[in-house]
Order: structure tokens, then sequence, then C-alpha cells
């Protein structure tokens, strides 16, 4: 006899985050705050892409609602909905099996792998920045691929930090194997450093690690690949599994013990290994992932529950800054507040400006793609104004796209807010760009 | 599922304007606080008028006194035990927090010795005691003649039927419907508040209805005079118009509630409170008559909130605080706490005619005369999770939510540290 | 007093009536339609909107299963877009007896009505909220009717064809000159102006009414034993297939997807009084239960709505037990020449909706031979006005014209993607006044908000047309909430609680109609 989780699991699971509509009561507050209908009539909405059409969907009949794939996948209306509606997951279904119907475009299938993409352009670094920022080629790759000519493209850093790792553990004298440095018996952190920080910011990788050393763990580095967040934003579910379970498998070999947690400072991808993956791509049983989703946190969500316990180092000296700090829809997503606003607010001197809009429009790959590009912009300007009218001469913010957007709409350079904690406990000697 | 443990002073349940006023006064008292809360709150549904009371049972002219009556007969009210001192105490407060906020030279007038009787999108006149600025040249006894106008592409202000109500209400009052350029078919009052804020929009808007305003007519607008800068758009249309504006609530979104959130938010945040959105209160632990801990649904696990105080305000039937299932059973969601003014056995749920009072409205969380829940000592009860009220009948939800929030607050601060008490 | 002349007078406008009134149209009459209340809003439009294939009564009464059967597949001919074509399922649950199944496709082989036995798992993958605990899984054709749109197809068809359509026109008095019915006397219950309508022949097809019309008309034992059954609405499609328990039909066994809710159903209960709408505690709490052993979680989820429909079950002479479910479900047509000697008066009663096509032609044929003229029946192969092109109606339809017209249309009703201009068009058209009449015809403020968002936009829009008051339209608004209230009232518990307590806030806390003018 199969139980509902034995009999196509998925189906089932699938059938209960849709059933979730019952509980929308129209009330519009998901409208108000949803960053792309508020700029663009393209995208009627979450209300209406989400529980209200829902109702005229059928699994087996064909999709009728192409506007659902305007929907950038941000998850705030889930977040603000009072009554519990799955908006953003039912509109990630739809948006699923209309790419499914239709096809998933050659774009798609390549701007959704970091992992290739940064090795491809990690050993020939200088050319392909070159070439990412050589306009004739952007125009080329527009008509060709459709990804926008004017899109922020982040710069390939030309080395690894997983490579930087190795060596930083070698020097600190770790035990080889599983490659780990920081103080012996110190209590364990796995890192997870997502492809942002491999190939594009190995130095926020390296004060990561600083700042945990520094608070007297020992971190261990798995080898590890993308968790596959473009796959699933982009509707590539099938993908996206394969991808994010192999994740899950090669982090969860290192938690070897019950205190050992692992830490990311990608927020998104943090937020992918913790709620999306479950959810979205119906993997609520997968037992690798729950394990490794409970065990999960983003950098400042740690950094502050250690202070909330009188557990971090506040040896900071000041910084007399303003900073703008923009809190990322997905760190949002994460469902614990801001704490990189108050972590911000411990450095001495520094004067912290919290962003009050919703969204900097990158929303991962939605950005990039040449249909919604103008709409990702009028998305951000509002941030781009706010931080603008803020003074401060940088932008603090969880997420590397949401900060390669923000530079580029800005024009000012942006960093992870763990940057500012680096500095002020006196570690930037070591890790610099 | 592993959990976290944070340790506060407070934590406050629930983002209406109940739990920001509990959440904010007792963060300007020095108490470590966190709000966690499901979603976004009641503010963006509601007018943002703080009625105080409009109707016991008649229209009430003076809530003042007429709040003083209702207190002496009807002790299990909310308003009973809040006392109408502490509710004067916490409207004067929040008429002076609100200048104090993002919105620039934004204010709520009134008092409590009279209620403005303000026409709503349908034409009726509704009683408030304290209402934004952007509303007070809507109240009744000045409007002489007004010119309603709305928009085609807002579905949710229709200006003919509430000039048609005001008519015969003995108002002078005539419509207009504007055609705007909006790009598209529908557009809420957000959408085109957002429009308002832009000062050039906000010219060409002023040119094309003057020209089809009377002399001596007032303008009454469905409520979306901007966001960002209320103030400025209302003085500004006001004088690109040459005459006395006000704005009409509408259909959710409210613009003037979203205004409103914004201002207690940020009163929170300046505080130093912890604002937890998304966070869905899903158990708590229990040390005899105190609940020790409370759980929040956070990505990939569960966290767990400790303080030596909570703030349940997480409202009655509406928002889904209190809900009542299918074998007709009644429960406070977050915390399980006992109810009081339940129909009796044989009793009627709900009555046949749909705008009579319906018995299960007055349901609340069963407090003390200190708001203490029963069966929970260090659990205070604020806003639409009170028994005894019937806020919309009576015209009384957001001073229920203002004056208990704060009330609330009093308590709790008052036996944190004798220094963290609130005057 | 007005005086309209006639081919054929109709009483009673249900599926059946509307049926006989396009039959009769169809075969070149000249017709009048009455109802006292409108179209569709006794039992027709109270039922839970189920096509059936025959094979629920393909074990206990034959007869009935084939001419489900054969109506089903006209239907999905000359009324494509009515029809949903969703498939049905029987399936065996934990608590039906196991060897039914058997018995079911015997009886389906013998009827004629298509059946396939399939795999647990794929009734499972197909219907996921399904019993996981399901034995067996047969499938039929069965499938959904929307009946307003039926019955308005028609209704639009008769006036095509230069019949006349009186909603709102009660009986008051039946014209009688010796042996012979002339006509009826009808009464304008919004006008309070009165008609004589004087007709060939009048046929009587006022359902579980039939008896008191009968009285009327002098002719007695016309016996209508009303039976009650209430349905529960429930949000969304729990299921896209109607699934039917596979044991005897009984309560709550069936599960309908109806658009865009799955409506459970029902029960039956002996009442004097076709008028009986009464909905008793018990019977939801039953219901829901019965709903658990189909799709657990059940109770979880949302219910939007309950309602009771009146079966008419026709009973000539002898009454028998209690359970009116005994009593046959055939249909009865009587005429009355060869019964009391009263010639140009018919009576059609009793049957089922799935085939109200069958009981108008043949109610038309009898019509037809009595007044010696030779013309044939068309209404299996005519098609409605509106399914000309024979596509089947999908539920996606209305989302996909609203994606064809995303910018420019504005939306009235979210829930069910009502457009401006369609209720502006039916205001118009119909002339109503009565936000209720205009919800059947659109759905307007049928979903979960039941008119909490639409119904204030609905109300300024009736206002606008000319000649409205305020007056007019703050009335129409009240007199809506009340008519919604009425349905949620019995069911108000989780989601649509707190729907309601919302819809509350907007109606008494926003909008204040309780204070409005007057």
């Amino acid at each position: 006899m199969s139980g509902p989780a034995e009999n196509g699991s998925d189906l089932f699971v699938a059938e209960l985050l849709r059933g979730s509509l019952d509980h929308c009561v129209k009330c519009t507050i998901c409208e108000t705050a949803c960053p792309v209908s508020n700029v663009t009539p393209l995208f009627p909405g979450p209300k209406y892409a989400g529980p209200q059409s829902e109702r005229y969907r059928i699994a087996d009949e064909p999709s009728v609602d192409a506007s659902v794939d305007y929907c950038s996948g941000c998850g705030i209306c889930s977040m603000v909905c009072p009554q519990g509606v799955k908006i953003a997951e039912i509109n990630a279904q739809a948006r699923n099996k209309l790419k499914r119907q239709k096809g998933f475009p050659l774009r798609d299938r390549i701007i959704t792998r970091p992992t290739w993409l940064g090795r491809a352009g990690t050993p020939t670094a200088p050319i392909a920045n070159f070439t990412l920022r050589f306009k004739p080629f952007r125009i080329l790759g527009e008509k060709v691929l459709g990804v926008h000519r004017d899109a922020p493209a982040p710069k390939f850093a030309g080395r690894r930090f997983s490579r930087w790792f190795r060596k930083h553990a070698a020097e600190q004298g770790a035990n080889g194997g599983a490659v780990a440095a920081g103080p012996a018996k110190a209590r364990k952190i796995v890192y997870f450093h997502g492809c942002g920080t491999e190939y594009y910011e190995p130095w926020e990788g390296q004060k990561v690690v600083e700042i945990l050393e520094h608070n007297g763990f020992e971190v261990v580095v798995p080898k590890q690949d993308c968790c596959g967040l473009p796959l699933q934003s982009s509707g590539l579910f099938d993908q996206g599994r394969k991808v994010v379970l192999r994740l899950a498998h090669a982090l969860r070999e290192h938690v070897t013990d019950d205190d050992t947690i692992i830490v990311g400072n990608a927020t998104s991808c943090t937020l992918m290994l913790k709620r999306e993956a479950r959810e979205i791509l119906s993997l609520e049983d997968d037992p690798d992932l729950k394990f490794v989703s409970e065990r999960t946190y983003d950098i400042c969500e740690l950094l502050l529950e250690l202070h909330d316990r009188g557990e971090l180092k506040t040896d900071f000296s000041p910084i007399n800054e303003r900073v703008a700090y923009h809190a990322p829809c997905q760190q949002q997503g994460h469902w614990v507040g801001k704490p990189a606003l108050e972590l911000l607010a411990l450095v001495p001197g520094l004067e912290v400006r919290e962003m009050n809009s919703r969204c900097c429009g990158i929303a991962g790959t939605y950005g990039l793609k040449v249909e919604k590009y103008d709409i990702s912009m009028s998305v951000g300007r509002d941030l781009f104004d706010q931080v603008a009218a803020s003074g401060a001469p940088q932008v603090a913010c969880d997420s590397e796209t949401c900060r390669w957007q923000i530079s580029h709409g800005t024009k000012l350079p942006s960093v992870h807010p763990i940057d500012y904690l680096h500095r002020a406990y006196g570690l930037s000697r070591n890790g610099s760009s | 599922m592993r959990s976290s443990e944070l340790h506060f002073d407070a934590v406050v349940i629930g983002t209406g304007v109940a739990g920001l006023v509990a959440a904010t006064r007792l963060a300007q008292s020095g108490a470590r606080v966190a709000v966690v809360a499901k979603g976004v709150g009641s503010t963006h549904l509601a007018p943002a008028t703080i009625d105080v009371l409009g109707y016991a049972p008649d229209r009430v002219d003076a809530p003042g006194p007429a709040l003083e009556q209702l207190i002496a007969a009807r002790p299990d009210h909310p308003y009973a035990l809040i006392g109408a001192d502490i509710v004067a105490d916490a409207l004067s407060w929040f008429a002076e927090l609100v200048p104090s906020g993002p919105l620039p030279g934004y204010v709520y007038g009134g008092s409590l010795d009279h209620n403005q009787l303000l026409p709503t999108a349908l034409g009726a006149l509704r009683p408030s005691a304290l209402v934004p600025e952007t509303m007070a040249n809507g109240e009744a006894s000045g409007l002489k003649r007004v010119c309603i106008v709305g928009t085609p592409a807002l579905r949710d202000f229709h200006p003919a039927l509430c000039a048609a109500n005001l008519s015969r209400a003995g108002i002078d009052a005539r419509s207009v419907s504007l055609e705007l350029k909006l790009e598209r078919a529908d557009m809420n009052t957000l959408g085109i508040a957002r429009r308002f804020d832009d000062e050039k929009w906000r010219r060409q808007f002023c040119a094309e209805l003057s020209m089809k305003l009377r002399a001596d007519e007032a303008v009454g607008l469905p409520a979306m005079l901007g966001l960002l800068d209320p103030h400025e758009v209302l003085a500004d249309v006001e004088h690109r118009l040459g005459r006395r504006v006000f704005e009409i609530p509408t259909l959710p979104p409210s613009v003037p509630g979203i205004r409103l959130y914004e201002i207690l938010r940020s009163a929170l945040r300046a505080a130093g409170g912890r604002l937890v959105i998304g966070a869905e209160v899903v158990s708590s632990t229990r040390e005899g008559e105190r609940v020790a801990s409370v759980a929040t649904r956070a990505a990939g696990r569960d966290l767990a909130y400790v303080a030596p105080w909570y703030v349940l305000a997480s409202g009655g039937f509406a928002s889904g605080g209190i809900e009542l299932d299918s074998h007709w059973a009644t429960h406070d969601r977050a915390l399980g706490l006992p109810l009081r003014g339940l129909p009796a056995d044989g009793e009627e749920r709900f009555v046949a005619t749909y705008l009579d009072e319906q018995p299960m409205a007055r349901v609340g969380v069963a407090v003390d005369a200190e708001l203490r829940a029963e069966g929970a000592e260090n659990v205070l009860v604020a806003g639409a999770a009170l028994p005894g009220a019937v806020p919309w009948r009576e015209g009384s939800g957001e001073g229920i939510a203002l004056a208990s929030g704060y009330r609330a607050a009093q308590v709790a601060a008052g036996q944190l540290s004798p220094t963290a008490a609130i005057a | 007093m007005v005086t309209l002349s006639t081919e054929i007078l109709v009483i009673g406008g249900g599926a059946t009536g509307t049926g006989v009134a396009w039959d009769a149209a169809l075969r070149g009459y000249d017709v009048v339609l009455v109802d006292r209340l409108d179209l569709a809003e006794g039992t027709s439009g109270r039922f839970h909107g189920m096509l059936h294939s025959g094979g629920r009564y393909a074990v206990k009464d034959p007869r009935a299963a084939e001419e489900c059967i054969a109506e089903n597949r006209i239907l999905r001919r000359v009324a494509a877009d009515c029809i949903e074509d969703t498939g049905g399922m029987f399936v065996t649950t934990p608590s039906d007896d196991p060897d039914f199944a058997d018995r079911l496709l015997e009886g389906c082989r013998a009827t004629g009505v298509d059946c396939e036995e399939i795999s647990v798992q794929e009734a499972l993958r197909s219907e996921p909220r399904l019993h996981p605990k399901i034995s067996r899984a047969i499938r039929v054709p069965d499938a959904n009717i929307d009946v307003w749109k039926t019955v308005w197809a028609m209704g639009h068809g008769v006036q095509q064809r230069g019949g006349r359509i009186l909603p709102y026109h009660a009986v008051t008095a039946i014209h009688r000159e010796g042996d012979e019915i002339t006509g009826a006397r009808v009464r304008d219950a919004r006008t309070g102006e009165e008609t004589d309508v004087h007709a060939r022949v009048t046929v009587n097809a006022t359902g579980a009414w039939a008896g008191q019309l009968a009285d009327m008309a002098g002719i007695e034992g016309v016996r209508v034993l009303p039976g009650r059954g209430i349905m529960i609405a429930m949000n969304h499609r729990l299921v896209n297939t109607v699934v039917n328990r596979c044991q005897m039909p009984s309560d709550g066994d069936i599960i309908v997807p109806i658009r865009t809710v799955s409506v459970i159903g029902t029960t039956d209960v002996n009442t004097d009084d076709p008028d009986d709408h009464s909905v008793h505690q018990d019977e939801v709490d039953a219901m829901l239960d019965d709903g658990e052993k189909l799709v657990p979680g059940f109770r979880q989820a949302r219910a939007l709505r309950v309602w009771t429909g009146v079966r008419p079950l026709f009973e000539d002479a002898k009454p028998t037990g209690t359970d009116s479910r005994d009593v046959t479900r055939a249909h009865a047509l009587l005429d009355h020449a060869k019964r009391d000697g009263v010639g140009r008066f018919f009576t059609i009663t009793g049957g089922k909706l799935t085939t109200f096509r069958l009981m108008a032609e043949e109610t038309m044929n009898a019509v037809v031979a009595q007044l010696g003229e030779s013309r044939p029946c068309t209404t299996s192969t005519e098609p409605l006005p509106g399914s000309e092109s024979s596509e089947p109606y999908r539920l996606g339809e209305r989302l996909a014209r609203k994606e064809a017209d995303l910018i420019d249309e504005q939306m009235i009703c979210e829930c069910e993607l009502v457009p401006r201009h369609k209720l502006e068009e039916t205001i118009t058209r119909t002339g109503s006044t009565n936000l209720d009449d205009i919800r059947r015809q659109l759905r307007l403020g049928m979903g979960p908000c039941q008119g909490g968002f639409c119904i204030y936009r609905a109300a300024g829009i009736l206002h606008a047309r000319d000649g409205m008051t305020a007056e007019d339209a703050d009335s129409s608004l009240v007199n809506f909430l009340q008519e919604r209230w009425k349905g949620q009232r019995p069911i108000l518990y989780g989601d649509q609680l707190r729907q309601s307590r919302l819809d509350d806030w907007i109606f008494q806390g926003v909008l204040d109609v309780e204070h409005l003018p007057s």
C-alpha cells in the first residue's frame, strides 16, 4: 500500500503547496510589496498570478498565462503574506510548467550554470573580463543569447577561493584530508562559499574565514559546486534537483558531530539550501537536504546569534563612515529579520542607513535577460535613488548578484556587510582584494 | 528539528498597530524587543484613522464622555480594562510620535472631545477621533460644496455613487471622473500614490482637474496623495487647485495605512527594536503559569525566542490570530491560550442577518484587568485579540489597538526593571 | 392588463422548462416562458454540476443509466461550451465494499456506459489528493455542466427565434375553458403588473412545484415529493475528475470539480415544502466527514458556501418509505388529456439534470402529437448558441482571455475573472438591477472573497447606468451581501471565516454600509 509520501510524493507535495491558495483572502498585501508588478503591467502581480490564477490551472492542461514568467521569483510576496499563502512557490511551479511546455532558451541553460561559467572564465580572466565588457561582444550576446548588453556582469577574479583556502590551511598547519583551518579543538564550521566567492569574489570568502577563525572556529571547506538556484529560478527543476542534492551530499559528509554547522555568505544560496530547494523543488523528503538545511546559517545570521548569546568578539575599532545597507529579498526570505543591520550597528562610528526599498531588481538572473533588463532597472530605481540620497560612499548588501546590480545602478562600490566587521576587527591586512 | 535560541526582554507577536505600538513603547523604555509576525499586518487594510468610539450603538459625537459611559456599562470591554486615562495618554503619545517619523510634517489631528465625520468611498459618514491631515478637510460639518473625483482605472473608488450618497446626507456633492494616463486598465491607490509623489505628474493632474472644477468646491479624492511626503503633496495639490482637498479611504490596499505602518516601523527601529517578518509562531513551551519560549518558523529550522515577557497582538478572526476549525473548536493560534466570549452551547455563532451583531465577533483571549492572559502570567494581550469588543460596528478598532498596545508595554516595562518603567 | 398570445406557454424556467421552450422554438413554434424567479434559480441552479455518465445508476437503475449515457453523448456535442470533459472515476475507499467494483463494471457493460478499470497508482497519479488507500479505480465519462450557462444559452436561442423569456413572472391563475387549458395569468414580481398569456398549449415544467401548479389548474393527484439535498462548494479543485465512491449511491459520495471549485454532494431528506432551503448543522458535519473519506484533509480545505437543492420526485399514487432516494428518479410526463381529460396541458417533472433534453423532447413530441402536427425534434443535433464550434469548455478559458488582454482589461471580480466590459454589457442587456441575478450569469462574487472586493465595484458600475439612483445601488449591494451571507453562514470556519471577517471589515470598517443615509 502506498501512502501519500511514497506515492508520487512530489505531486502530492505540490498539491499541498498549491492548496495554500485556500488561505488567500485577497487582502492585497502581497501586491503592495511586489517589486515587479509595481513597475510594469507585464506582470499582473503576485495575487493574480498566484492564488487567483492557480484556481484556473490544471496539471495536465497547457499553460495559458505566459505573464507568470515576468515574476522575478524574489519571494517577497510569500514573506509579507499574513495568511500563509505560498505565493512565490505557486508562481515558481507555474513558471516551471510554462518552461517545460515552451522549451528552455539556450540562454537560460547557460546563465544558470555559474560553475561552468566560472571554470571557463577563471583561467582566462583578463580575456573573459574584456569580452564581458566589450560592447560589440555584448551586443552579439544579446542577439544570440538574449542576455542584455548592459546587464551587470561580474568580473572573473582570475583566481579561485578554494586554492587560497588550501594554501591558508597548509599555513595554519591543519591536518590534511578534509581541508580545515583554524584553532584546533574549536567548534567546527563547514563553509559553503558558493560560486560567487569561488570565481568572482574570493576575497569575501577569505574574510569569512578570518572572521570565523578570529572568533575561535575551525573552518572546513569541502569541495563543492553550485546550489542549483539559478536553474530553479529559471524553471529548470530537474537539473536543479540534481545539482542541489549533489551539493547537500558533499556538505553533509563533513558534518561529523552534532555541534557542527554549515555557514554561507551567499544569502540566496544558503536560502536555497535551507528552504527553497525543499519547497519549490519538492525535495522535502530528501534526508541529506533536510539534514543540511537544518544546519545551514547565513553568515550574518550566525554572527548575530553569537552576539545574542554573548559569544561574538566585539573588539571592533571604529570606522567613521556612512554605509547604505540593503537587505536583499533572498536574505529576508530566511525569516530571521535583518541581522546585518544589527551587526553593522555594533561597529563604533559606523553610520548605517537602512534602505527602505524592496528589491534591487536583479533577482538572480532575471535582470540579465534582454526582455527583463528594463524592468529590473525600474525595480531598482527606487533603491538606487535612496542610496544616492543617503550620501553613503559605499553600499553593503548580503547577496553578490544584488551587489553587482546596485553598483551597476548607482556607480558606487558595494560589499558584503562582513567587510565592515572584518575591517573593524583589524583583519584587513590579510583579506584584501 | 534543530533550533536556535534568542534572548530578549520582550517578544511581541504581531505587527499591526497594537503590536508595533507595544514594541515601540517597550524599546523606548530600554527593553530589548523583538517583534515576530507571520506577515505584514492589518495597517495595510484599514483606513488608518484612529477610531476610538464611533457608535454606542448610536453615532457618538464626543468619544471621551461616551468612553466613560461605555466603561461604566461594560466592565468586560477592553476599554474598561485599559481605562479612559490611558486611552487619552496613548492618543497623545501617538499624535506626538507621528511628526517625528519618516514623513516630514505629516500629522494626525483631533481629540477625544469630538468625533470627525469623514466620507467613506460609498458616501456614508464615518466617525473618527484622530485623523491624518490628508483627510481632515473631509469633515462633514465643514463641507458645503464638494466635488468627488475618481478615475476609471481605479476600480476601488466610484465617485458618482459616493457623491450621490453624500447628497442624500445633505451635502452639495457632485462627481468628476478624470481619465488619467496610467498605461494599464487597473491601477490601485498605491500605484497612483507613487505617481503623486512625483511633482511633475502632480502638476499635470492638477492642471487637468482644475478645468473641471467649479468655484467654492472642495475636492475629495480617493486616499492616494503620495507615500513619501503626503504633507507636501496635500499642500501642493491644494495650492495648485486653490481649494481644500481631502482623501477618502478606499478598499485595500490603504495608502494611509501603509504610511502608518512606516511611521510605526521606523519608530521601532529608531528605538532599537528588532522586526522579523515571515516568522510565524509555530509552538511554545511553558514553565508552570509562564510561557518560557515561543518558536517561530525560519528557513530550514525553527527559532526559539526566549523572554520574560510576551505580548500577544496577533489579531482576531480576521487576521487568523484566532481560529475556528471545522469541528467548531476555537483556538488562539500562536499560544493556545484560553478564550472568552464564546457563544454558549445552543446559542448561534452567527445570526441570520448579515449586518446584525454577530456573537462570535466578541471572542478573544481571556485576560485579567492588567491585560494578562488567563493561565499565562507573563503574556499580555493587545489589539483585536482582546475579547469583548466588536470593533467594526463600534468604530473602535484602532483606538483599542493603540491603547492596549500602549498599556501592555506599560505593564511589562514596569516589571522589567524599575528604571525602565514608563512613567 | 397586458395580453400576450403565443403557441406554447412554458411555466418554469429551469433546465427542463427552458429545454422545452428551446425544443419548441427549434420546431418553429412561438414560445413564452415564465418563471416566478430568475432562470435556473430553483432546483436546476442548486445542484452539484455533474453531467452523469450513467455509472452512478448502472447497478441500481439500468434504465436511468442508459438514458444518462445517451444524453451525455448528445450534450457534449450540442452544449459543448457548457461542458468540461473532466472524466469521472469510481474509487473504492477503505469504507466501501470491495466487491461493488465488479458489480459496477458489470452494470456499466450491460447498460453501455463506457468504463475502464485503472491501476491504483495511475488513479493517484492523476488525482494526488485522493485517499491513498483506495483499492480500485474505474474510469467513466462523467463530466461537469454549467447549468446557468446552459439555461441562458437556450434562453437566448429562444429569444433569437422570436420567443419571449419572462423571469420574475409568477403564475397567479391558470385559464381553463371547459376541458382545455388556454393559458395563464402572470404577475411581474418587480412591477406588480399583470399579464394574460393565451396559449395553444401550456406546459407545466415547474419541477418540485408541479403539484402546486396542477392544483391551480384544478387537476388532482399530481404528487411531487420534494427531496432536499445539501451541497458544499470547496474553494478550489481538490480533484479535477468527478470522483464517486464505488458503492450504492448514498450521501456525500461524489465530488464534482466544476469551474473553479469542487462541489461535494449530496444528502436526501424528505420535506413538505419545495421552498425549504434550510441547512442543518449535522448535515454539514456529516458531509465534511464524507469528504475526508475521499480526500484526506478535506476538513482543512476551505469551504466556500453551502446550499440546498430540492429534487422533484414524482409519485403518482401510493406513498412509499421515508428515503426519497428510493422513489423513482425517472421522469414523468403527464398528458392531462389522457390522464384527466383536460386538453392542451402537460406536466413534465421528476428526472435529473443530465436528461433534461430528453424530457423536453418527449414533452414536445407529445404536444406536437396532440396538436396533430408533424414537426420533428432537432435538439440532439442543433448546437446551443455559443456551442457552434463544438469546442469543449476548459477551465483555463477565462485566464486565457484575460492573458490576451492583460493590460487593457479591467477586472471587477478578481476571483472569477469577470471583466468590467462583461459586467456593463450584462447590466445593459438584462436591464437587471439585481446584482445577485447578474452573479448567476457571470459568476460575479462567487469566488473566495464572496463579493468582498467586487461588490462595491459592481454597485458603483450599476449606479452609473441610466436611471439608477444611489438608493437602488445601495440596496442592491446590501441585498447581495445578505444573499452571500446565507450560503456562508453554516460553513463559516477556517479560511472562509477569516475572509468573512475581512469582508466585514471592508463593509463596516471602511465603507460603513450600515450607516448609509436613509
